[in-house]
């Protein structure tokens, strides 16, 4: 299996190598063997075309080269060659008294740097591409034309991208939508990680500057920060892995044997039953949360009704309880448990409902036979139903799994403003036993300005993801499993 | 390199407002005054109508104000989101100001001192007219930086008349056996440092910004008056472990009043309603009690809490900002404010006014600020001290162990004192 997934990953690296590099042979052969209106081309990205008579092409090529000239000289220009020092002028004013107005000094903002660098490099990249790829077009092009073939009008070029080029159409406003929201956000967080971007310095009104590992180094316990962040990451990241497993797992197992009750044919009024579970659904989760928030809150109804009969007296004297209320969601252990069970409340009929169809589609053929060899009910549950759900349902436990990493809903809305930590160190550091790290890089930026210590964390979640998710999906979906079960 | 980054953008939308008014405008001479003001949803008639006063005012200048919400509890996140777009004037409250002078979201107004002229006043006009703690939270390094405008964000005890005497509302003991001979409770929130300070600056502790915007506490140490902190957290602790005393959440006073558990509780006038409803002919107020350090009484101290109108510094036209400022915050101002939305004034003159004395909450606040101060700390503060507070409500501190209180102060002011990043 470990050997499949090395070759798999071996394989797509060096299919993606051999994609390159024939793609700059293909270069260096327009440039050396074509002629002078190829090797024109590297200066006037238009020449090629206008030689073999596409003329609105040349003429589209020659704008979008121009373009490019311009958007470089007059917008990049400003921002790229301060990248290395990410700006040096402070901002400054001085109030003019005639015109009643503040008159600012031209000053670097070095976040605006960092974004406008960055969004510079990213379109210097596909012009790149495209300008390599001009020379290979315009040397196609002068093959075509030295063996008589036809080439195309800028009609039929148009009409191409309706018909056998019609992927390229379909997909240009999806990848162009995927970096600008995507990739250069994605890109600008790992930037900023590698900065001092934080309270002390927040443009514009101060600079920040690169500095960079210190951010990891201070994340692993290498002093810098207060000295209890180390302490207190090892113990979210604890937990927020904790959380996942069990998160994803109660209310998948959960999930099953809800719909197993309800398809069992002993149950009656199935579809009333499953409609009171989606109900659920239908609520906004986040008002369903706060609810039960104040449900369990220290001060709550439930804990109201647990003093009454005598439930809060009763955990006291076994030494249970320390406070005059149950701490349901404000103290550690409590509030781990809690989070849990309410999460497998508010994640149980999604799981049902992806279960109950994947049950109504398992083979009849398989489960016939099986009945008449005369397996039990619970034999056929273990070696059919229970291996066919996984077989479907896999690649969603997994997505479950770093959704769960990064479920920031359940935990942010059920211990906002009602926990408080009592462990002094992981006060210190802003963090509380129940944060995930999304919640806790959350607070980071929204209540303490800290950019660069979020971007640190955020990458190491990318990481953590982006590992779990590749060896995961390539054990479950690797090889020919579908075979085992058909 | 550009000033701001959204005038690339405005500028065709501006080209185009340029032609059309230059065929309408021909004859103006001045330009239009753009200023955006920000304010809580509930202010938002009263503010349009000051900023028409205010226009009124000037006749011989055209202004384009333009009136925004944006709640007072929240205005830093949302300033500090992009200082050079948020608005010229916004009001805000204390406990953000730190954090709005260090990303420079609001000017020093020692350098309008001349614009202030055109109102006919001076700076020291404003700092006389005002209670000197608003003035003194709002003064960093010897510059103020934003106006006073209201004096009404502080805490003090509500209580339920007649359940309660006047002494026995003088001290915590007092108080709290009073309250368990009624079977009731006495609310306060503990796990919070905004309300937890009080304890430690009644014995004379104090916090203080230095410059590099780390917070200076000395409560694990002895205080001016001669207290130590242990003997306050002790104090605490017996307030704390007392069985008609509830610790509440921060922000869930009001929840515990309704439910008519409480005979009495720190609060603000945030509350006054609630509190009115629930004790009837009871409703009363009055200063913090008394509580005990060592073997004396020694009076709760407060966080006195101020709303302020500031000028964001990239404000571009900066000089009539500074004017609308003052003018949403003049003593006018804060009698339509109290008048029209029961808000207590910064202002000495409004202050003084009978209307107000007769104002159970703001005249309870009143009796308090003589105790009560401005809490001065850094971001760094409210975590480690939420905590502290939350280890004295849930009782894991015992109070016969010094040695482990002494601990918790050292770890609270460890905390509290990190460099900021």
């Amino acid at each position: 299996m470990a050997a499949q997934e090395k070759n798999s990953a071996a394989s797509a690296v060096g299919s993606l190598g051999k994609a390159i590099g024939s793609f700059f042979r293909d270069f260096g052969t327009a440039v050396v063997k074509g002629d002078a209106f190829v090797k024109l081309s590297l200066l006037w990205m238009g020449a090629g075309y206008a030689k073999r008579k596409q003329y609105v092409k040349a003429v589209l090529m020659t704008i979008l080269e121009i373009a490019i000239i311009a958007f470089t000289v007059k917008f990049a220009m400003q921002y790229v060659p301060k990248i290395g020092s990410l700006g040096t002028v402070k901002m400054e004013k001085v109030f003019n008294m005639k015109t009643m107005k503040s008159e600012f000094n031209n000053y670097d903002n070095s976040f605006t740097i960092l974004l406008f660098s960055l969004f510079s490099f990213v379109v210097w990249l596909a012009a790149a591409v495209v300008w390599f790829k001009n020379i290979i077009n315009a040397y196609v092009l002068q093959k075509m034309e030295e063996e008589g073939q036809h080439i195309n009008t800028f009609r039929e070029d148009l009409k191409s991208l309706v018909e056998e080029k019609f992927h390229i159409t379909l997909l240009t406003l999806p990848v162009l939508g995927v970096v600008i929201f995507t990739l250069i956000p994605i890109l600008l967080l790992i930037f900023v990680a590698f900065t001092n971007y934080d309270q002390q310095h927040m443009p514009p009104t101060e600079l920040f500057s690169w500095v960079g590992l210190n951010n990891f180094i201070s994340l692993f316990g290498g002093g810098g920060l207060t000295t209890t962040f180390g302490y207190a990451f090892v113990r979210v990241l604890g937990w927020t892995l904790v959380w996942a497993f069990f998160a994803t797992f109660t209310t998948y197992i959960g999930g099953i044997l809800l719909s197993l009750l309800l398809n069992s044919k002993k149950t009656r009024w199935p579809k009333m039953w499953r409609t009171l579970f989606i109900v659920t659904i239908a609520v906004p989760q986040f008002v369903s949360l706060l609810l039960v928030r104040n449900f369990f809150s220290n001060g709550g109804i439930v804990n109201t009704i647990c003093n009454t009969i005598g439930l809060t007296g009763f955990l006291r004297s076994i030494g249970l309880v320390s406070t005059s209320y149950i701490p349901f969601l404000s103290a550690p252990g409590w509030a781990h448990v809690m989070i849990i069970l309410i999460n497998i409340w508010i994640g149980v009929p999604y799981q049902m409902l992806i279960a109950t169809g994947v049950l109504m589609n398992l083979p009849s053929d398989q489960l016939e036979s099986a009945r008449v060899d005369g397996a039990t009910k619970f034999q056929i549950f273990r070696k059919i139903t229970m291996p066919y759900l996984l077989f479907v349902t896999g690649p969603a436990l997994i997505t479950d799994f770093v959704k769960n990493i990064n479920n920031f809903n359940v935990i942010y809305l059920l211990t906002q403003d009602v926990y408080t930590t009592t462990n002094q160190a992981m006060a210190n550091s802003q963090a509380k036993e129940v944060d995930l790290l999304v919640t806790w890089l959350f607070r980071l930026t929204q209540d303490y300005y800290n950019y660069k210590m979020a971007s640190a964390i955020g990458i190491i979640v990318f990481i953590i993801c982006a590992v779990f998710t590749l060896v995961a999906f390539n054990r479950m979906i690797k090889g020919d499993k579908e075979g085992t079960y058909q | 390199m550009m000033k701001k980054s959204v005038k690339k953008v405005m500028l065709p939308v501006m080209a185009a407002a340029m032609a059309v008014s230059f065929g309408t405008l021909v004859s103006a001479e001045d330009e239009t005054i753009s200023l955006t003001v920000w304010g809580a949803e509930e202010d938002q008639t009263l503010l349009k109508e000051l900023t028409d006063n205010f226009q009124a005012a000037y006749p011989d200048q055209t202004f384009d104000i333009q009136i925004g919400v944006e709640s007072e509890s929240t205005a830093k996140d949302t300033v500090l989101t992009d200082v050079e777009a948020a608005a010229d004037v916004y009001a805000f409250a204390d406990d953000q100001i730190t954090d709005l002078i260090k990303a420079g979201a609001l000017l020093k107004l020692d350098d309008y001192a001349e614009v202030l002229q055109m109102a006919g006043k001076t700076l020291d006009d404003v700092k006389d007219a005002n209670v000197e703690g608003s003035i003194d939270a709002a003064t960093i390094d010897g510059g103020l930086y934003a106006f006073p405008r209201a004096a009404d964000n502080g805490y003090f005890l509500y209580y339920d008349a007649s359940v309660l005497s006047e002494e026995d509302v003088a001290s915590w003991s007092s108080l709290l056996e009073a309250a368990d001979a009624a079977g009731k409770k006495v609310g306060m929130t503990l796990a919070s440092g905004w309300y937890n300070a009080s304890f430690f600056y009644g014995a004379g502790f104090t916090t203080a910004l230095n410059d590099d915007g780390t917070t200076a506490i000395d409560w694990n140490g002895t205080s001016a008056d001669g207290y130590t902190g242990v003997d306050v957290v002790k104090g605490m602790l017996a307030i704390s472990g007392s069985p008609a005393f509830m610790a509440i959440a921060d922000g869930d006073i009001s929840n515990q009043l309704a439910s008519g558990n409480l005979v009495a509780c720190v609060s603000g006038t945030w509350d006054a309603m609630t509190a009115q409803e629930v004790f009837g002919d009871g409703y009363a107020a009055t200063k913090l009690p008394t509580f005990t350090v060592g073997d004396q009484e020694v009076q709760q101290g407060s966080v006195a809490g101020y709303k302020y109108i500031g000028v964001n510094g990239y404000s571009e036209n900066s000089g009539w900002a500074v004017l609308l400022a003052d003018y949403l915050s003049n003593e006018e101002a804060q009698q339509k404010f109290f008048d029209e939305r029961e808000s207590g004034p910064s202002n000495k003159n409004v202050g003084a006014s009978d209307a107000i004395k007769e104002n159970i909450a703001l005249s309870a606040l009143a009796q308090q600020s003589e105790y009560a101060q401005a809490q001065k700390v850094g971001g760094k503060y409210w975590d480690p001290s939420q905590t502290f507070g939350e280890l004295i409500a849930q009782g894991t501190l015992a109070a016969d162990d010094d040695a482990a209180i002494q601990e918790a102060l050292d770890n609270l002011v460890e905390g509290v004192t990190a460099s900021v990043e």
